[in-house]
């Protein structure tokens, strides 16, 4: 009786299982506290080096406070995404499997518990760019709409990466090394969105490229999911 | 013909004196006339002989790229009729494909530095192929780390169909960022911009390259080939039962160590 | 008791192979409906991964069968999954969670209700450990929250791993009722232990897997 329900639930069931594994995957992290409470001060640690290492000319910090901004954001999110809680063992991994959990489904609650983080992620770190680089901050209502697309966009990838290197000893190396050179169309948005506002023009383009990468790899994360989500082992 | 007979065993040899002589040889003779149009092609006004690296790192470049189309293709083929060919295929093109994004790479710095002054230009397309030469390494190392089969096909080839559809829009973003490179002289449609000798050489070596890229994923194929058929043959002779090797204790062992 | 009805799984020649290492070489069971077998065998023979075939996780490289009404490697299998219970080795708990949140999780995603969760944690006798993390509970707990779990799911196949490591005698009790749980309901149960004495009153019959391949233990002899 219970399987007949399922079957005809459809696409609701489907969003509610992502939206449990969402919240699971949430709660877990607030509890294991691995990526906000260490990844924050880590790519913080890394905002500061930068001025240590080239000297702390103000002008020079200030055109590239957000550039720097979006680099750790890229390069430390991608932790965020890839971090240990975000994958299952093999014995919840074969629970949720024979509880009937899509693996499209799985793909999308993981991608969004981590887009939410992600978002957390930045706007923690906007404040520390900002005092240690003083950008502009004219136009600064385009973060609005940046950071949430850029995160959804990291999330996804970095799923993504988590799932095809799920089980390897090398993960949390390799899924990193996946992610970041296919995410540069994040960065750059990022970049550009900034210097567009700051100048006046519309970074309207930029955003909608984001739109463009998020929709687009979140098509491939949940293509793929069902392909990788039956493994041997 | 049935395997074993003498008709069936020329077949074979002809076979494989076409794939090991045939095709080593038409590469040799496209290089050597690659080579050659490339020596006799007027210099460049501005750049003089340096100009002459094009010959070798525009072809390169563009094999780098369909390689890398073809490692999707190929990744494509696996996940619809998963037919293990077409996983060593992908591998095979990928391997080749860091050969010749990496020497692309290089050639490009070394011709950049004298023309430019700089080691590095940010042009578009110089930076997508660096990025595609880290695309290319991860995939390698993914395969590197699996060790299941079976496994290791699947992901490789989600991978694989994954960065391709990702790199046009990479690519697309850095061309929006920056501007500096001449325009496609050779594939802009009518009267390509520069000079016909220059264009032909160009021509011949690229199909030289595309030769050799042949040769070394046809090399390398048939070294998958022989490795996958090495442990088949393997499996085929009932290796020990992964059970086997635990045994029943043997107690007196400690008693003997006294 | 003989079995009623057609088999809940049946394997016919089924082998698994790990990349080259063959694991199974052909492994034929018949489990019917109200029946429970034993599962016996030497470290590595295999136990593990025959009950994967059986819960439709791993897939076979030779031979087949299937598994309540659905053929192995049809995508009809994946419909059946939810009436299939896997007690294995490690628990499939999330140790950040607490054991009633574990459970609940479970309830939810197979849309029972949430109360019945902490239903099971009292029969399993876990009922003051609910608000307890997983992470801070001992080995003998987290397997009685599986068993908790396993009630829960009310599944017309259960597949236990190791039926009685890490509990007590008490508890040793509760195996024998959750099998009994799924025999009445016309259900089927297969069992792995290295404990023969105490596996011998919960089935029908025990079987043994050496060299790849199933072979029927005497009731009254000796299991390894």
């Amino acid at each position: 009786m219970r399987l007949e329900r399922m079957a005809a639930g459809g696409a609701r069931v489907l969003v509610r299982q992502a939206l449990e594994v969402a919240a699971k995957d949430l709660r877990v992290e607030v509890r294991s506290g691995e990526a906000l409470p260490v990844i924050v001060p880590f790519g913080a640690a890394a905002l500061l080096l930068l001025p240590i290492a080239v000297g702390a000319d103000l002008p020079l910090l200030r055109q590239a406070g957000w550039g720097m901004f979006w680099v750790v954001v890229l390069l430390f999110g991608t932790l965020v995404t890839v971090r240990g809680t975000a994958v299952d063992d093999p014995a919840q991994r074969d629970l949720l499997a024979l509880l009937g959990v899509d693996p499209a489904a799985r793909f999308a609650g993981q991608t969004l518990a981590s887009a939410l983080l992600l978002v957390a992620f930045q706007l923690l770190l906007v404040p520390v760019a900002v005092a240690l680089y003083d950008p502009g901050l004219a136009g600064w209502w385009w973060l609005g709409p940046t950071v949430p697309l850029v995160a959804v966009g990291l999330a996804a990838l970095g799923t993504l990466a988590g799932t095809l290197t799920a089980g390897l000893p090398a993960r949390g190396t390799l899924a990193p090394l996946l992610v970041v050179p296919l995410s540069v169309p994040l960065l750059l948005a990022g970049t550009q969105v900034a210097v567009g506002a700051a100048s006046g023009r519309s970074p309207v383009v930029w955003l909608l490229l984001l739109l463009v990468v998020d929709l687009v790899v979140l098509a491939a994360g949940v293509l793929a999911a069902g392909s990788v989500g039956e493994t041997a082992r | 013909m049935t395997a074993g007979t003498p008709a069936s065993a020329r077949a074979t040899a002809t076979a494989r004196l076409g794939r090991w002589v045939w095709l080593p040889a038409a590469t040799a003779v496209l290089l050597a006339t690659g080579l050659a149009a490339a020596m006799a092609a007027p210099p460049d006004r501005l750049q003089g002989n340096l100009q002459r690296l094009m010959y070798v790192h525009v072809p390169a470049a563009w094999l780098a790229y369909l390689a890398f189309a073809v490692t999707f293709g190929a990744s494509l083929a696996w996940l619809w009729r998963r037919r293990p060919g077409a996983d060593r295929l992908a591998a095979a093109s990928a391997e080749v494909g860091v050969f010749f994004t990496g020497l692309a790479l290089v050639l490009g710095s070394v011709w950049g530095k004298p023309v430019w002054g700089v080691w590095w230009t940010w042009d578009p397309r110089l930076v997508t192929t660096a990025l595609l030469l880290f695309v290319y390494l991860g995939y390698l190392a993914l395969r590197h780390a699996v060790a299941d089969p079976l496994a290791r096909a699947r992901r490789a080839a989600v991978l694989g169909v994954i960065a391709f559809v990702q790199v046009p829009i990479v690519h697309l973003s850095v061309v929006w960022w920056r501007a500096l490179h001449q325009p496609p002289t050779v594939l802009k449609p009518g009267d390509p911009t520069i000079d016909h000798a220059m264009l032909a050489a160009l021509l011949v070596n690229v199909a030289a390259f595309t030769a050799l890229y042949v040769l070394l994923v046809a090399r390398r194929l048939e070294l998958a080939r022989l490795e996958d058929e090495a442990e088949r043959l393997l499996a085929e002779g009932e290796p020990p039962l992964a059970g086997a090797a635990v045994t029943p204790p043997r107690p007196e062992g400690m008693r003997e160590r006294g | 008791m003989g079995p009623v009805g057609p088999p809940l799984a049946a394997l016919r020649g089924v082998g698994v192979r790990l990349g080259a290492t063959p694991v199974l070489r052909a492994v034929d069971l018949e489990v019917g409906a109200g029946q429970a077998v034993g599962l016996v065998g030497a470290n590595g023979s295999g136990k593990t991964t025959l009950l994967r075939v059986l819960a439709t996780l791993l897939p076979s490289t030779s031979g087949g069968g299937t598994v309540l009404g659905a053929p192995l490697d049809a995508p009809a299998r994946l419909a059946v999954r939810p009436a299939i219970a896997l007690l294995g080795h490690a628990p499939a708990l999330y140790p950040q969670l607490t054991l009633d949140e574990n459970l609940a999780l479970v309830a939810r995603l197979l849309g029972e209700r949430p109360g019945r969760a902490a239903q099971a944690l009292e029969v399993v006798g876990l009922a003051g450990a609910r608000q307890r993390r997983a992470a801070h509970c001992s080995q003998g707990m987290l397997r009685r929250a599986e068993l908790a779990r396993a009630l829960l799911t009310r599944p017309r196949l259960l597949l236990l791993d190791e039926a009685h490591a890490g509990l007590d005698p008490a508890a040793s009790g509760l195996v024998a009722l959750l099998v009994d749980d799924v025999r009445g309901r016309g259900g089927a149960a297969v069992l792995v232990s290295h404990q023969p004495r105490r596996l011998r009153p919960l089935v029908d019959r025990i079987v043994e897997l050496a060299d790849g391949r199933l072979r029927p233990v005497e009731e009254a002899g000796d299991a390894p």
